[in-house]
């Protein structure tokens, strides 16, 4: 077994219980906040603020707990580090480069 | 001291080399939906209007659903390997047959989620139809292929599970489930991003 962790059910249990309780979250925030009509507007951000925030909370247990990288070797989370750094890279590059299009 | 090769895992990290490659591998994944990921992001913000009435026509409790199916199958996962790792066979096929048994109703929602979008006149591929459908099909689509392809191993090694001598390799099973929880992660950006992100939801038809 390549984790240490003698008894990992309480956490898998813990995990499986916050995210039903953050899916719950998401979809309720989603519904009681009144959308914009205008992108970027500071309610479309909050919105997009409070799913992207819960999202990744989510995604961190799933990947800390479930997937082991709490408790596996570091090494491995840079399979996860380098591809979300080129993800923001990417997302901000494509955004910065299309306001640029629209501005001049 | 033996200067033999160890073939089964990494010499200095001592990490399985399975496990080093299918972390490698969900990298790459990773990378394929930051491409469908960053596009959304920029074309909804261009399109604000487009996007908020095509995600009015979606049903996001039936995605709701479906999140919680995969949320639980992740969980079954778990405690499959958990269970093998423990050599007790009887609750690890109860629980791989679980996995198994939330793929499949995942797929099914899904189906019944399509079907609704074809009556409607909406298919992948068309042109007519909006930005936002091209998206909905890509990214949903591709995920439900991801999942489909998650289930065939999972049926072989749950089949296997029967056999006298059982399935003895736990660290495969490990493996596996890897790529089923990076299916239930994609699926977590999947959801809001697309039911639930896009303006016109409150007021929208469901």
């Amino acid at each position: 077994m390549s984790h240490d962790h003698s008894n990992p059910l309480p956490s898998y249990m813990k995990v499986f219980y916050s995210l039903m309780a953050l899916t719950v979250l998401t979809v309720l925030a989603a519904k009681q906040l009144t959308f914009p009509h205008e992108w970027g507007t500071p309610g479309d951000i909050l919105h997009v603020a409070i799913g992207v925030v819960i999202a990744v909370i989510k995604v961190i247990a799933v990947m800390y707990i479930f997937m082991h990288l709490k408790f596996d070797h570091p090494m491995l989370r840079f399979f996860v580090y380098i591809p979300v750094f080129l993800f923001l890279v990417f997302g901000f590059a494509l955004n910065f480069l299309e306001s640029f299009t629209y501005t001049h | 001291m033996s200067l033999a090769l160890n073939l089964s895992h990494e010499p200095i990290t001592k990490i399985p080399h399975g496990k080093l490659a299918m972390w490698a591998f969900l990298a790459s994944e990773l990378m394929f939906f930051s491409g469908f990921f960053g596009g959304f992001i920029v074309l909804r913000n261009t399109n604000y209007d487009v996007f908020g009435a095509g995600s009015a026509h979606l049903n996001w409790t039936l995605a709701l659903i479906n999140t919680f199916i995969l949320i639980g199958s992740s969980l079954t996962m778990a405690l499959a390997i958990h269970n093998l790792e423990h050599k007790k066979d009887g609750a690890f096929r109860l629980f791989m047959g679980l996995t198994i048994l939330g793929g499949f109703g995942f797929l099914i929602v899904k189906y019944i989620e399509y079907s609704s979008k074809f009556a409607d006149g909406l298919f992948p591929g068309q042109e007519n139809h909006t930005v936002f459908y091209s998206f909905y099909f890509l990214m949903t689509g591709f995920h439900a292929l991801h999942v489909i392809a998650g289930m065939i191993p999972m049926a072989y090694i749950f089949f296997k599970g029967f056999t006298k001598a059982g399935y003895p390799y736990p660290s495969k099973v490990e493996t596996l489930g890897l790529y089923w929880h990076f299916v239930d992660l994609m699926w977590i950006f999947i959801f809001p991003a697309l039911y639930l992100m896009i303006p016109y939801h409150v007021a929208g038809a469901h």
